[in-house]
């Protein structure tokens, strides 16, 4: 009898499952990938991304690049209405710009404008940018989301502001209500500019990964955004599933801390990457592609002509030799210590267990000691990220379209907290912000994966083979590979 | 009422810091620009010493402010959010208290010191509150899954667990808190020897002698020693909730201090944490009343 209560629960709309809801939602402060998925339905930007991902206008209809390429025009489309009822103009776009870039605000979001000097509205619908160096195609960084000035008293916006509980978009769904189990009901836009083929969807928190295909599989929900590759086979010969492959911009990596003695010699960094057998750590986890440097295989900055570090124990002793170390009961030794280090890893990066222990068996059997330590989110970003205190980090970056690694590489990138410095590199980094030129900028990025790769401040891994899965009573399904849901009106539910 | 404040004073301060000791604080969630940082470190006051915010809690508090959530739900009133979960989880709670005593007694009633009832209810309470939990989830949603695909039932509406809210899930909770905490164990045992024990003494020969019921002597015997284990198991029954709360998806006071802690949101862990201490504190203090209004003997 408890079983089978007689109302059944056949969803109209997609349900869709979140390891963690978002926090906040405002495009002001997201930082996460649930409160970005969450944005790219609510809100839009000045450009979006066309099916092979080009940037193309999204609110704007003209735009006009000065000669000097210090300032931008752009004049909005007449027909994109919040989702409150009242028209897009020009000032909301100042706003935003003005907003992120206020100290005040502290917006987490701040980094994606900073190139902007300053925007002004020189009617409803039109605005000029004006840059802090020539920029040769704007149009590929105005991707942060649009706010409504209407709904706020000034640029100081703060975390805590209402907008969070109601938040007002052009998007294809706006938020309906927050429900008490932590899921989000978001409803069809009845004024988008497109069709809205789905008219509800429901995000759903399922903070165990491993049982989202379950509930895929009991119907319980639609739509996973990324399937653990142990679930592929399972849901692979599930006929109501249709799995989507995509590739995104991150790679895993192994990082080292070039501030802590052996690791700031590059012989022993590249030793080790001698005795890293890449292949064999992956194969448990799933399918990718293996790199030699810090971009996707199919970047376009990505150096073929630079090959991954084989795995050749030979070689690794060799280089360890050279640095001083010598064999002593099958150990390597240096003026009578051990060649010892600890692998962090992040505790909710899925597969990071597997990949860990294997990693430390590998490194074992070449004669080195380690120890692994698991983190959360906080203690993570608070040792690795603030406080540098580690030896070996093993985790991923992410990338959008930009793929900019500046960040990551140069030595005083927010994010280089393995303290990687060369020169060299961070001229080709400079020099590819500055290069008016596509080609200009490729050739310089392709030489920054060769230093990286030579100078080995991290062991670079691979690309995992993405995958979502979708319910078979969705069509349609085209998938963004950061964004997930940039092309969410053009699916259909039956 | 002193003794009652001071146990939350020193709940307040062992909380604070514990979350100061733990490593990351809310700010390391939210960026890794070092301005940005300073900016909200300053704005958040995370640069206090421990003692210094408890006691800015402990004046806030006294005026029923606890603050506003950091990174949770950024901006809500933590008054609100510990009252709204409260409430959520008040229920499992008492349920589950409830059903635990009533459980054991029936076992230790209708078992009469058998070994055999208390080894079966020993059993049942070993295995740890998320394993119970886990287990029931898997257990019943493949049992469904199977049911549903050879048509044999209709979809119910509450299918799968743990999503959405259901009375088959509230219901869940309460069985899995009530058994997975020990407590049936405990009072099980517990009424097991008390009543061996009632059984036994003066009075109940002379009401058997004079022909009248037995049980309301009994039971009226057992509520002191079920009252003391009731409230000393209190605090397991409390802590159980984090746990039974996290894998059934019950959005509660358990769960949001989960996340809380999790998210180094330290005015709404610090708010959850006093709330549950007072909630300890005042189950003692009822049982003491309960025990006095019983037991004559304790009102001199």
């Amino acid at each position: 009898m408890l079983l089978s209560l007689m109302l059944t629960a056949q969803a109209e709309g997609l349900r869709y499952a979140e390891d963690q809801a978002p926090g906040i939602v405002n495009p002001l402060f997201s930082t996460t990938m649930s409160e970005a998925r969450v944005n790219e339905l609510l809100f839009d930007s000045l450009y979006t991304d066309d099916p092979d991902l080009a940037a193309k206008p999204n609110l704007v209809s003209l735009s006009e690049l000065s000669e000097d390429m210090m300032s931008l025009t752009l004049r909005l489309r007449d027909d994109i209405i919040w989702h409150d009822g009242e028209p897009l103009i020009a000032d909301d776009v100042v706003f935003t710009i003005d907003a992120m870039r206020d100290d005040a605000t502290m917006s987490t979001e701040a980094g994606r404008v900073k190139w902007i000097e300053r925007a002004e509205a020189t009617s409803a619908q039109t605005l000029v940018l004006y840059f802090v160096i020539p920029e040769p195609r704007p149009e590929e960084k105005l991707f942060f989301k649009i706010l409504p000035k209407h709904h706020f008293d000034s640029s100081e916006v703060h975390r805590t502001h209402s907008f969070r509980t109601r938040p007002v978009g052009t998007g294809p769904y706006a938020l309906t209500r927050y429900n008490d189990d932590n899921s989000i009901t978001f409803e069809a836009n009845a004024d988008f500019r497109s069709d809205v083929s789905i008219p509800e969807l429901v995000m759903r928190e399922v903070t165990d990964k491993s049982y989202q295909a379950k509930l895929l599989i009991y119907e319980s929900l639609e739509g996973l955004v990324r399937v653990l590759p142990r679930d592929l086979a399972v849901l692979q010969n599930n006929r109501k599933v249709e799995l989507y492959p995509y590739q995104t911009n991150s790679w895993w990596y192994v990082g080292f801390n070039l501030e802590r003695a052996p690791f700031d010699d590059v012989r022993v960094r590249r030793a080790l990457s001698h005795y890293v057998d890449v292949e064999a750590l992956l194969a448990p986890i799933g399918t990718g592609e293996i790199l030699s440097g810090p971009f996707v295989k199919s970047s376009p900055f990505y150096n073929h002509d630079t090959r991954p570090y084989d795995y050749d124990e030979m070689r690794a002793a060799a280089l360890l030799e050279e640095a001083g170390f010598t064999q002593s009961e099958g150990m390597w030794v240096r003026g009578g210590e051990p060649l010892r280090l600890t692998i962090t890893a992040h505790q909710t990066l899925e597969s990071a267990q597997e990949v860990v222990i294997n990693l430390q068996s590998q490194l074992r059997g070449a004669g080195v000691e380690v120890d692994v330590e698991f983190l959360d989110e906080a203690a993570w970003k608070a040792r690795i990220w603030r406080e540098r205190d580690y030896e070996l980090v093993l985790s991923q970056w992410s990338f959008d379209r930009n793929e900019d690694i500046r960040e990551q590489l140069h030595s005083e990138g927010a994010r280089n907290f393995g303290s990687y410095a060369n020169p060299d590199v961070d001229g080709l980094l400079e020099e590819a912000r500055l290069a008016r030129d596509p080609h200009v900028k490729k050739t310089a990025l392709r030489r920054v994966h060769r230093l990286a790769h030579e100078d080995a401040p991290m062991i670079y891994l691979w690309t995992l083979d993405s995958y979502s899965a979708i319910s078979t009573r969705v069509s349609d399904v085209v998938i963004h590979p950061f964004y997930f849901f940039t092309w969410i009106a053009d699916w259909r539910m039956r | 009422m002193g003794a009652f404040v001071l146990a939350l004073a020193g709940a307040a301060l062992l909380a604070q810091w514990l979350l100061w000791l733990a490593p990351g604080d809310p700010v390391d969630l939210l960026t890794a620009d070092p301005e940005l940082r300073a900016a909200m470190v300053e704005r958040w006051s995370l640069d206090e010493p421990p003692h210094v915010r408890t006691l800015a809690f402990i004046e806030g508090a006294l005026t029923g402010d606890l603050g506003v959530s950091l990174t949770y739900r950024p901006g809500e009133e933590v008054a609100a959010l510990v009252w709204r979960a409260g409430v959520t989880s008040a229920p499992t709670l008492v349920l589950s208290v409830l059903l635990a005593v009533g459980a054991g007694v029936a076992f230790a009633y209708i078992g009469q010191g058998w070994t055999l009832s208390r080894r079966a209810v020993q059993a049942l309470s070993v295995a740890p509150v998320f394993l119970l939990a886990a287990t029931a989830v898997v257990s019943i949603n493949e049992a469904t899954f199977y049911a549903i695909e050879a048509g044999w039932i209709a979809r119910p509406s509450w299918f799968a667990l743990p999503l959405g809210d259901s009375i088959l899930k509230s219901a869940l909770g309460v069985t899995v808190l009530a058994i997975g905490s020990s407590a049936l164990t405990d009072v099980h045992q517990a009424s097991d020897d008390e009543l061996r024990r009632i059984r036994r003494s003066g009075y109940v020969d002379a009401a058997r002698a004079r022909g009248a019921p037995l049980w309301p002597h009994v039971l009226w015997n057992l509520v002191p020693p079920l009252t003391t284990i009731t409230v000393s198991r209190t605090a397991f029954f409390v802590g159980g909730l984090v746990v039974v709360e996290k894998v059934l998806q019950l959005n509660g006071a358990g769960a949001m201090l989960w996340q809380a802690c999790r998210m180094r949101d330290y005015p709404l862990a610090l708010g959850l944490v006093v709330g549950a201490a007072a909630v300890v504190c005042a189950a003692r203090l009822v049982g003491d009343v309960v025990r006095i209004g019983v037991d004559p003997r304790l009102r001199a």
